[in-house]
């Protein structure tokens, strides 16, 4: 992949025509791109623009300026900086919602294996493991001082005695370490026929085909207990 | 009209009698879905008596109901894997209060972190998940209580675009019909901070500790107000109205001091992908935008949280500031926390304080609660389990 001055990879111009229209198409596009004033109360209030070169303000700008050029500047790392707070959608005085916007733009992204998705999500892959094969986010287990060691030294609480501490919840459910709660396989084989009908197992292969190949072989394991 | 200032601290017991709403045009969605069940296009999830409701007001003054009784723990990935004093808490005060509800493992996330952090999901399938967990709690004969504030704005949001597109609900119910579910909806998509929040003066009932020297600042979360901000409950007797009334309320009714801070509507930092892959930027605005103002503007003794991610960030990230001189620290816990605290619940065993990084001695000590003894205590316990001891639950499976 090539990129410009700006850091903005080099695509066909039709390619950026193609992604405009697939976010146009979205059917909540008209509801979070309406009239803007430019006032930037977004972008004022915007917790991320304190830390990241990100606009709320540029996003709507952008995509009410309907010029793919425009819009493609925003779908390597700028789509990524946005919090997804929605700070931006409950004080626009026009309702606007920038942080839909780029959900849609990252939906997108992701659904096209974009290098740079690929790129911003590689660190993010145990989570995705843990969600998609297992049907809940977070478990006891991933907090390890390995992974955490900027949240100090009381990080290693749970690294000892992890399953007699989690026994010790007074909720039968938490009692197991390698989940968040105990998901019941047949739960867990709805979720993954929502995955499979709502194309959700195909934007992880596009983004991560290795991590894809893992997760089915888990689906494939449970499918058939 | 009345506009009476009591707090010297801040805002929070700010009174008035008028609602200040611009001039916006937001159709009631639940009008819209009672008409859609009229038709016949979808089952919806009745609040009944014996639910027992207690009305509140919403941002543009709708009346809103929360259940407070036969309830479904739609539980937070983020609570139960890392902070699991948040749900048990919550539990425990129903036990409190003799009400019935079931916790069980049939219930998947709702996967909105995951969206919000990756992208990687769609409409259809958030929608689709929540379908199935809704009607989960539907099969029951029960009302769904939502723990994490994502999920909370996360369902507001998929119930909204169900309602108004026909697409979106034909696509879902194929897919339910696939796994042998129905297309249901709650009449209210109700966040357990709600409950909380009705059930103030019930839990100040239970109080067991005078709390009129803590100050307490509280961080209202994102998903909570900002998504889908015309549902959810303000008060015109707190922040007259002008903000989210919840765990301001409880503490309230509690008889803390709720301290006004300057950035109280920033977002924690949590970012969804940040706080596990770009962790500077959250901790900077950890300290930064929220640590730094609770602690010098307000001298807060502990920072009122209502949500998963943020109780995470806000405590989690306290540590590290030090490395870079920042040597402002406030315990950060959510309402539920700290009013089982007040209420006499284990600092251990039921509020489970042992998994926060940041120290909320200082706080207990304040308030008066004997934590060592409590520290023993469950130590002795988890002796106790190591040795094959049971566990002592709140809560059983249903045997059938």
């Amino acid at each position: 992949m090539e990129y410009d001055e700006n850091g903005v990879s080099i695509v066909p111009a039709d390619l950026k025509k193609e992604i405009f229209e697939e976010a146009r198409k979205d059917f909540r596009y008209e509801e979070y791109v309406r009239g803007c004033l430019n006032c930037g109360v977004c972008t004022g209030g915007c917790p991320p623009h304190r830390f990241f070169d990100f606009s709320p303000r540029i996003v709507l700008q952008k995509m009410k300026s309907k010029d793919p050029e425009l819009i493609w500047t925003m779908m390597d790392e700028y789509v990524w900086a946005c919090f997804q707070c929605f700070t931006c959608a409950m004080i626009c005085p026009f309702l606007n919602s920038p942080g839909g916007v780029i959900a849609i733009l990252r939906e997108i992204a992701v659904r096209r294996g974009f290098e740079s998705a690929k790129k911003v999500l590689k660190p993010y892959s145990r989570v995705l493991l843990k969600l998609t094969a297992y049907g809940n986010q977070l478990s006891p287990d991933m907090i390890q001082p390995d992974f955490f060691p900027d949240w100090g030294p009381h990080i290693g609480y749970a690294s000892t005695d992890l399953a007699v501490k989690r026994k010790a919840i007074p909720m039968p459910t938490l009692q197991v370490t390698n989940l968040a709660w105990d998901v019941a396989p047949e739960t867990m084989k709805e979720l993954y026929d929502i995955f499979d009908e709502a194309g959700v197992f195909k934007i992880i292969e596009a983004v991560d085909p290795s991590l894809y190949e893992i997760i089915q072989d888990i689906v494939d394991d449970v499918r058939s207990s | 009209m009345a506009i009476e200032i009591s707090n010297r601290l801040g805002l929070a017991n700010v009174k008035s009698d008028y609602i200040h709403t611009a001039g916006r045009k937001l159709e009631d969605i639940h009008e819209r879905l009672l008409e859609l069940e009229a038709k016949g296009e979808v089952k919806v999830i009745h609040i009944k008596e014996e639910n027992k409701p207690i009305e509140a007001e919403t941002l543009l003054g709708w009346k809103k109901k929360i259940p407070t009784n036969k309830l479904w723990h739609h539980k937070s990935c983020g609570q139960c894997g890392n902070i699991p004093g948040y749900p048990v808490s919550l539990l425990w005060f129903m036990n409190q209060m003799g009400l019935e509800y079931v916790d069980e493992r049939n219930q998947t996330s709702c996967t909105a972190w995951n969206y919000h952090g990756s992208g990687t999901s769609n409409p259809v399938g958030l929608a689709a998940v929540a379908v199935r967990n809704w009607h989960r709690a539907y099969e029951l004969g029960l009302f769904p209580l939502f723990h994490c504030a994502t999920t909370f704005g996360d369902y507001k949001e998929m119930r909204n675009l169900l309602v108004e597109n026909k697409e979106l609900r034909d696509e879902v119910r194929r897919i339910m019909q696939k796994i042998g579910r129905e297309l249901v909806i709650p009449e209210y998509i109700v966040h357990y901070s709600e409950w909380v929040h009705v059930m103030r003066f019930e839990i100040a009932k239970l109080k067991k500790y005078d709390l009129s020297s803590v100050i307490a600042t509280v961080h209202p979360a994102c998903h909570t107000y900002k998504m889908i901000p015309e549902d959810c409950i303000y008060d015109k007797d707190i922040y007259a109205g002008k903000r989210t009334a919840v765990s301001t309320g409880v503490m309230l009714a509690l008889g803390a001091q709720v301290a006004d801070y300057s950035t109280w509507y920033d977002c924690c930092g949590f970012g969804f992908r940040h706080i596990l892959t770009e962790r500077e930027a959250s901790r900077s605005f950890v300290m930064d935008r929220k640590i730094r103002p609770m602690v010098r503007e307000a001298h807060s003794d502990v920072c009122i949280t209502q949500d998963t991610g943020c109780t995470t960030t806000l405590d989690k990230n306290q540590w590290i500031g030090k490395a870079m001189g920042y040597t402002e620290q406030v315990p950060v816990m959510a309402d539920v926390m700290f009013a089982a605290l007040a209420c006499g619940a284990d600092v251990f065993k039921i509020v489970q304080l042992q998994w926060h990084t940041t120290d909320w001695r200082p706080l207990c000590d304040k308030i008066g609660i004997d934590w060592k003894k409590s520290e023993e205590e469950y130590n002795a316990y988890l002796e106790e389990l190591k040795a094959g001891g049971k566990t002592v639950n709140l809560y059983e499976y249903p045997k059938s």
